[in-house]
């Protein structure tokens, strides 16, 4: 059959051998779709993983409309093709193309990733080898776009280095249109490349990479990051919204044709964590606090709801308990629609008696389980890493569950956290146990049929900006160790014990607190084979680690080193608010088991207030 | 309380999308419309809607038919109205009935589907492939293999002579050709047109390059006549 045009063509031939094709169609209810000739930016906004991941994250919502708001701009949604459909691209010479045209983004201004996760790396480097854009930032000329990346993993850009053009820290609402005015400036300046690279350095949160120098010691650790030229900054600082209140949210959100991982409204009722844990990344780089106003949020709400024709609703946070007007936004919501029968999740939900009364609420259709998350299996482990719960609060909360009804739960665990001894994995099996004594403990009438605890323990991954990104992970050996001792520990018919591939994790801590050096490595890896290593099916330790050898890096070197308090980190001409100091001290307190009280009840210093935005914490 | 017939277009444009991921798409359509639709009652209230015979992904269609129970009456035109503004491109609520509420399901009433299936191959002229087709169809048995995939896509052999009511040859334009053909469709006996089109490529040993079908009428036998859908509930009992 003729076509007239590659867009039909992809359609017709390349979607009707794949797996999967509603992945490719592009044409979801409330997607946007633009003249291309009528438009001045064209944005491929590319999330490298799979469609149903990819769609299910918020950040690409706000920013995916938020862009399009823009009448000069057309941003267009760019996925990871999955294995079968790379193949069949690659065999009729089709480029990666935007989901919204169909064009192929090498043609685009803008190549932007967002970074959520270490493992998604080799994807990029496969999605910028199939849109035939040189991999390598150095090679690209005037004719190409430019390759951008923001979201969490940004925070360490390091490791993309040479890949990325720039960075852009922190929250983008903001900073993305700062940068696409100074984008229009630029191209009818019909400037360099440099000199725009230059002007957005300008803009607070973007990082350009090639202007800034690293040296080495002699034992491999860093010397200095220091800016090539005094007009850019000596530290980049990440971008904050200072008040959510009016902030942009969009009316309207893309409504998927196939089944993704979280197919329902996703409605953020405010950025920040103030509990403090000490292993958790986002908890320190998603600081300050900022909540929504319950007014706004149901306004959002309900265009949503209008606008998409979900039926479920799910309030976004890091710690939904801690929304200080919970209670009234739950009830409004409910109140609101139960009659249109749309439903209302809490994820992220502290369980106690209080919020157990919610949920109830909530959900009139019991769910299969309840989440719970001690993290660590004794008092002392707890404290080390200052999750505020003890072992009562826990009981009492599974008890209640249990009281009411529920047999199913899951317990989140971590192993291989600083200072964990066989005692903290010991820990792990007693707690479990004491669930599951607390479930018989119910008069048999009152409690549901078929118990069922799932415990699942991840292998602990130091991050940077935190206060633990000094310390050394466990050895992939160590974790199989302890995993093996859980499971002999933890065998009983009524739990169900799960654990993740500690070879993953490995690989994770390596990027995660990366060097520039380890670009290479990456790139390596993908020449090997290496992509869509979150996914157990194709991640290739043995490829991974060819990568390193051809090379010549020390995988160890990033994951199972101990640093120096004093070291030079690959992250320290980054600032997120949160000083290098309280993580120190932090670190210190963790050593001795010292708690730190959750900072909405009295400021603990972090230094997230002393950001420009100023006095958003109270 | 009132219950509906619509006969709708699955277009091109939704032609890859399962037929699971077709009663979402109503299902949002219906929510962001406002239209009274009924819920059951029960642990788990869904919406009072049932489809008719699926259609094979990457299969369009002139003829689908969904059935709805609304909790309050409404005009059928507005129903038509509301839905197609909020509805994907690609479906189109062509028509629609008041149905009495002891209706059979559109589901369980499907016992046949006519389809035309355009085939792209050169080197054929169009005598030569009637006549493959007539020896084709006049078989005693047409075996072939067929995967199943509730057994984890074990090849099976089956005989889908049975099944296959009629099928020739109605246009040829330029290396494409377009065959008409009636299949067993529903409970009773199911011949989906890609099988069909497999059988005969390996009948006939033709390197048909490009295939595109679309269902044309999906019929319910009463009477010992084939009626629509829609004609069926209209039609005397």
């Amino acid at each position: 059959m003729k076509y007239d045009n590659t867009r039909e063509f992809i359609y017709e031939e390349l979607l009707s051998k794949v797996e999967k094709p509603g992945r490719y169609i592009g044409t979801e209810w409330n997607s946007i779709h633009k003249n291309p000739e009528t438009v001045d930016i064209r944005f491929a906004f590319c999330f490298p993983d799979v469609y149903e991941v990819g769609m299910s994250h918020l950040g690409m919502k706000i920013l995916y409309h938020l862009l399009n708001d823009q009448q000069d701009i057309f941003c267009e949604r760019v996925f990871a093709p999955w294995p079968d459909m790379e193949e069949v691209m690659r065999k009729t010479g089709i480029k990666l193309f935007g989901l919204e045209s169909r064009d192929f983004i090498d043609s685009f201004d803008f190549v932007g990733f967002t970074l959520q996760y270490e493992m998604s790396y080799t994807n990029i480097v496969n999605m910028l080898d199939l849109a035939g854009i040189p991999k390598r930032s150095g090679e690209r000329n005037e004719g190409h776009p430019f390759v951008v990346a923001g979201g969490p993993c940004a925070y360490n850009p390091e490791p993309l280095y040479d890949i990325v053009d720039f960075f852009m820290l922190g929250e983008g609402e903001e900073q993305l249109l700062e940068v696409m005015e100074l984008y229009r400036k630029w191209k009818s300046s019909k400037g360099t490349r440099e000199e725009f690279l230059k002007m957005a350095a300008s803009v607070r949160g973007v990082y350009v990479p090639k202007f800034y120098k690293v040296d080495y010691n002699e034992d491999s650790t860093i010397k200095s990051i220091k800016p090539i030229t005094e007009d850019i900054p000596g530290k980049v600082r990440k971008r904050v919204i200072k008040n959510l209140k009016g902030s942009y949210f969009p009316d309207k959100i893309v409504v998927p044709f196939i089944d993704i991982v979280h197919d329902r409204i996703m409605l953020e009722i405010f950025r920040g964590c103030t509990r403090g844990c000490r292993f958790c990344q986002a908890g320190m780089i998603y600081r300050p606090v900022r909540e929504r106003e319950v007014e706004e949020l149901v306004e959002i709400a309900d265009r949503l709801i209008q606008s998409s024709g979900y039926e479920e609703i799910s309030l976004s946070s890091l710690s939904t308990s801690d929304f200080s007007k919970l209670n009234e936004l739950v009830e409004r919501l409910v109140s609101k629609y139960k009659s249109s029968r749309i439903g209302l999740s809490l994820p992220s939900l502290r369980i106690d008696s209080f919020s157990l009364k919610l949920v109830q609420e909530v959900q009139k259709v019991r769910k299969s389980g309840l989440t719970f998350a001690p993290e660590a299996g004794t008092q002392r482990m707890r404290d080390v890493i200052n999750k505020g719960v003890d072992e009562e609060d826990l009981l009492n909360s599974v008890g209640a569950a249990f009281e009411t009804g529920y047999s199913s739960v899951k317990l989140y665990y971590m192993i291989g956290l600083p200072a964990e001894t066989m005692e903290d994995i010991q820990g792990i099996a007693d707690l479990t146990f004491k669930v599951v004594d607390r479930y018989y403990r119910v008069p048999k009438e009152k409690r549901g049929k078929g118990l069922n605890v799932t415990a699942s323990a991840s292998s602990f991954v130091p991050k940077p900006f935190t206060p633990f990104q000094w310390e050394p992970q466990d050895t992939i050996n160590t974790l199989i160790e302890k995993q093996r001792y859980l499971q002999k520990a933890i065998k009983k018919k009524q739990i169900t014990f799960n654990w993740h591939e500690p070879y993953v994790s490995y690989m994770e801590a390596v990027f995660a607190r990366g060097d520039r050096r380890l670009c290479d490595v990456l790139i390596k890896a993908w020449e090997l084979g290496c992509k869509f290593d979150g996914w157990d099916q194709y991640f290739d330790y043995e490829a991974w680690m060819q990568a390193f050898k051809d090379t010549g890096a020390d995988p160890d070197f990033y994951a199972a080193r101990r640093r120096e308090l004093d070291e030079v980190l690959p992250w320290d001409h980054i600032d997120v608010g949160v000083t290098k100091k309280y993580l120190r001290g932090e670190y210190k307190k963790s050593l001795k088991g010292e708690l730190t009280r959750d900072c909405r009840t009295a400021c603990t210093g972090c230094g997230i207030n002393l950001l420009q935005e100023g006095g958003v914490c109270k | 309380m009132m219950h509906i017939r619509l006969k709708f277009t699955k277009g091109n444009e939704v032609k890859y999308i399962s037929h699971l991921d077709l009663m979402r798409v109503f299902q949002r359509a219906l929510r962001r419309t406002g239209i009274p639709i009924s819920y059951s009652s029960g642990f788990n209230p869904h919406m009072e809607i049932s489809f008719g015979a699926p259609l094979s992904l990457g299969v369009t269609s002139n003829a689908e038919y969904v059935d709805l129970k609304l909790a309050e009456p409404m005009d059928v035109r507005e129903i038509q109205r509301r839905l197609n503004d909020s509805l994907p491109d690609g479906i189109r609520i062509l028509d629609g009935i008041e149905i009495r509420e002891n209706h059979k399901s559109a589901m369980s009433v499907v016992s046949h589907s006519r389809y035309r299936i355009r085939i792209f191959m050169e080197n054929v002229s169009s005598d030569e492939l009637t006549k493959k087709i007539e020896e084709f169809a006049a078989q005693k048995e047409i075996k072939i293999m067929k995967e199943q995939p509730k057994k984890g896509f074990e090849l099976k052999e089956i005989d889908i002579k049975p099944l296959l009511v009629s099928m020739k040859l109605i246009e040829s334009k330029e290396d494409i050709y377009t065959i008409d053909c009636l299949l067993l469709s529903g409970s009773s006996g199911n011949l989906k047109p890609g099988l069909l089109i497999k059988a005969f490529k390996e009948f006939t040993g033709y390197d048909i390059q490009s295939i595109r079908i679309n269902r044309e009428q999906v019929y319910g036998l009463k009477n010992g006549k084939l009626l629509d859908l829609l004609e069926y509930e209209s039609a005397e009992a």
